[in-house]
């Protein structure tokens, strides 16, 4: 073991006694991708899963890479869809991942619970189409000839297996709290509308393969959509997210809307309990790195603008040289020669 | 209007070199030296939709990927810019565009289908411009279409690069001349007689009989062509019963000049195919024993198996 590898697993330790209460699984996104989860005794190793969800990792270690994939996906997706924003999903080294962003019921955490469960479920569907899930592989009920009139052939992804994964897998954790828990009710709910986002994208992907790519001949097959679509998606829940409160309904709680003039929520919907920090100043114990530093748009008069994202504190101003290709050509045969360009640009950044 | 179609696509080729240009004047600082995109590197870049399936690799271009196998390179991605996932795929798709390639309608033809059946190897996808895209279908659907086919939607225009980095082959002689069309070329009747491409052709074709012409008329802008005597050499979608009423059609050939039609006292070699209802002549050739190449086909004929593909699509 070399002495990064010990001091960064006593770390872990260390961490991983203060944190045992706010576990989350999303933090084996952090594990090296060259390791592969292969064994029953590397489930008790990985932090961040709770008791339920170490025994269904070590029933299902075939599907435990898939996990990973899909944690690594979401939190890719929500840095992307975050990029411009003052909380723009930065993560920790520590558990959890995201900080107090996501032990807190705002919207934040909505969108990062949704994207998560959203990521298993398209990790796993595509192991399962790719065949490195034996135990799953294509729809098969996606045969013969469609309504339409082509022929279902090639590799269906098989959603139900990867929902119903997800389902089991993310959810537990939730479930095990009981249903009386206002925080564990607004989880579930996200993370089923995570879920959603892909179902209702679900599209019929063609392929031409009559004479001369004619489409005499059309085989299709439905696929998941890209997952920049889904992210797309749910970002436009996060925007529209309804803010909700629990509340008795008959014999069990619900959550229903805090202003009872906004119509009620839907199942593809997001919800949060919490109103969000304003996420300008750091706060290293909650997670948040404020925005100082950070790169804005001097003519934007959006959320990445400078006034806003700077929240008011001014930006510094500094001529930078960027080095790029430019003029690329292909030549015959078989390259691709390229020129390097400087560019002199005017960057911002807040105070 | 060839000149008029040629000139469209220089102007193309133009105005990519000048975006090519603009976007270095652009530029506040000066051009230094040139650096090269790296070759054969991490394909990465093509991950992409259903591409998970298979991670793209850099593979040989076999030998019987007949419409690539010459083109200038010998290696390519797999899968291809045309989601062919396996080779036999890439082959069976490619097939029936290497009778295109014998009509030399368009110089540039096969370097812009191999661009897209038989990608190069570099570390990111390249497509052929648009502008060669263009020259080719201007120049070579006219042909096609003596065949029934059109442009597919697999090869639209518009979806490929203008003023981006994209494959394109300059030609050594920059005043190319593409052959009128219309009413002086006569696609089937203007093949090579050279027994490899009659194999490919016979290959590619639906039917091929050995026939007997009674007599040629035109017929609502085609060339009719009624059988006398006719042995099937290859049946395909003709059934038994149809064959006695069995008629054929030279598409939009009403008055191309068609040399071996000149002369109907010979037997000929017949190739076609069936559009709708209608069985179209793709290939005419006087069966001339004494031919050297007529003579060394018969004889390939006999022992030639085409390639069957039925397993790329379960």
């Amino acid at each position: 073991m070399s002495p990064r590898s010990c001091l960064r697993s006593l770390r872990l330790l260390v961490f991983a006694v203060f944190s045992a209460a706010a576990s989350n699984w999303l933090y084996l996104a952090k594990l090296s991708s060259v390791g592969s989860i292969s064994e029953e005794e590397t489930c008790e190793k990985l932090k961040g899963l709770i008791q339920r969800q170490v025994q269904m990792c070590k029933r299902n270690l075939e599907v435990m890479d898939s996990v990973r994939r899909g944690a690594q996906l979401a939190i890719e997706e929500c840095q992307y869809q975050f990029r411009n924003r003052r909380w723009n999903c930065s993560t920790l080294d520590s558990l959890p991942v995201f900080g107090k962003v996501v032990t807190q019921g705002t919207r934040e955490a909505a969108f990062v619970y949704a994207i998560s469960s959203a990521g298993v479920a398209f990790a796993v569907t595509r192991a399962c189409s790719s065949g490195e899930l034996e135990k799953c592989g294509c729809d098969r009920t996606v045969h013969g000839v469609s309504p339409q009139g082509f022929q279902w052939s090639g590799c269906s992804d098989n959603i139900a297996y990867g929902v119903a994964f997800s389902q089991s897998f993310v959810d537990v954790r939730e479930r095990s709290k009981g249903a009386s828990s206002s925080r564990a009710l607004m989880n579930l709910h996200n993370n089923e509308a995570g879920r959603k986002a892909i179902l209702t994208h679900m599209r019929v992907e063609c392929k031409c393969h009559g004479v001369s790519g004619s489409c005499e001949v059309k085989t299709c097959w439905r696929a998941v959509p890209p997952f920049r679509q889904v992210g797309h998606a749910l970002k436009e829940k996060f925007d529209g997210a309804t803010e909700v409160e629990p509340r008795r309904v008959g014999s069990s709680r619900a959550l229903v809307p805090r202003n009872a003039q906004f119509k009620p929520h839907t199942d593809e919907d997001l919800v949060y309990l919490e109103p969000s920090p304003d996420f300008c100043e750091q706060d290293i114990r909650s997670g948040v790195l404020g925005t100082r530093g950070r790169t804005c748009n001097k003519t934007s008069k959006a959320i990445d603008g400078c006034e806003l994202l700077c929240c008011g504190r001014g930006f510094h101003t500094a001529q930078v040289e960027l080095a790029e290709r430019c003029g690329c050509r292909f030549h015959w045969c078989c390259f691709v020669k390229c020129r390097q360009c400087q560019r002199l640009v005017e960057m911002h950044t807040c105070r | 209007m060839g000149v008029g179609r040629s000139a469209r696509g220089r102007g193309g080729a133009a105005s990519g070199v000048l975006l090519a240009l603009a976007a270095a004047l652009l530029a506040a600082g000066s051009a230094s030296e040139y650096d090269y995109v790296s070759f054969q590197s991490d394909i990465g870049s093509y991950q992409s939709g259903r591409f998970y399936t298979k991670p793209p690799q850099c593979v040989d271009i076999p030998v019987d990927l007949r419409l690539c196998h010459n083109v200038g390179y010998k290696k390519m991605v797999l899968p291809n810019l045309l989601e062919h996932e396996t080779m036999a795929e890439v082959k069976q798709q490619a097939s029936s565009w290497v009778p295109l390639l014998n009509k030399n309608c368009h110089m540039g033809t096969q370097v812009f289908l191999c661009s897209l059946f038989a990608p190069v190897c570099l570390d990111r996808p390249i497509y052929p411009c648009r502008w060669l895209c263009e020259a080719v279908r201007d120049s070579c659907e006219p042909v096609m279409q003596f065949f029934g086919f059109y442009w597919p939607e697999m090869l639209k225009c518009d979806k490929f690069p203008e003023g981006d980095v994209c494959i394109a082959m300059t030609p050594p002689n920059t005043t190319e001349a593409s052959k009128p069309q219309g009413t002086t070329v006569c696609p089937p009747c203007d093949n090579e007689l050279k027994s490899e491409a009659i194999i490919e052709h016979l290959c590619a074709s639906e039917f091929a009989l050995r026939m007997k012409i009674k007599e040629v008329k035109k017929e609502n802008g085609d060339k009719k062509i009624v059988p006398k005597k006719k042995k099937p050499l290859k049946l395909g979608p003709i059934k038994k019963k149809e064959l006695k009423r069995l008629v054929l059609f030279l598409k939009n050939g009403a008055d191309c000049p068609c040399h071996q039609l000149d002369n109907l006292s010979h037997n000929f070699l017949i190739m076609g195919r069936k559009v709708k209802s209608q069985y179209l002549l793709t290939a005419i050739h006087k069966w001339d024993k004494k031919n050297k190449e007529f003579k060394n086909f018969m004889k390939r004929m006999k022992n030639h198996e085409c390639p069957t593909f039925q397993s790329v699509f379960k």
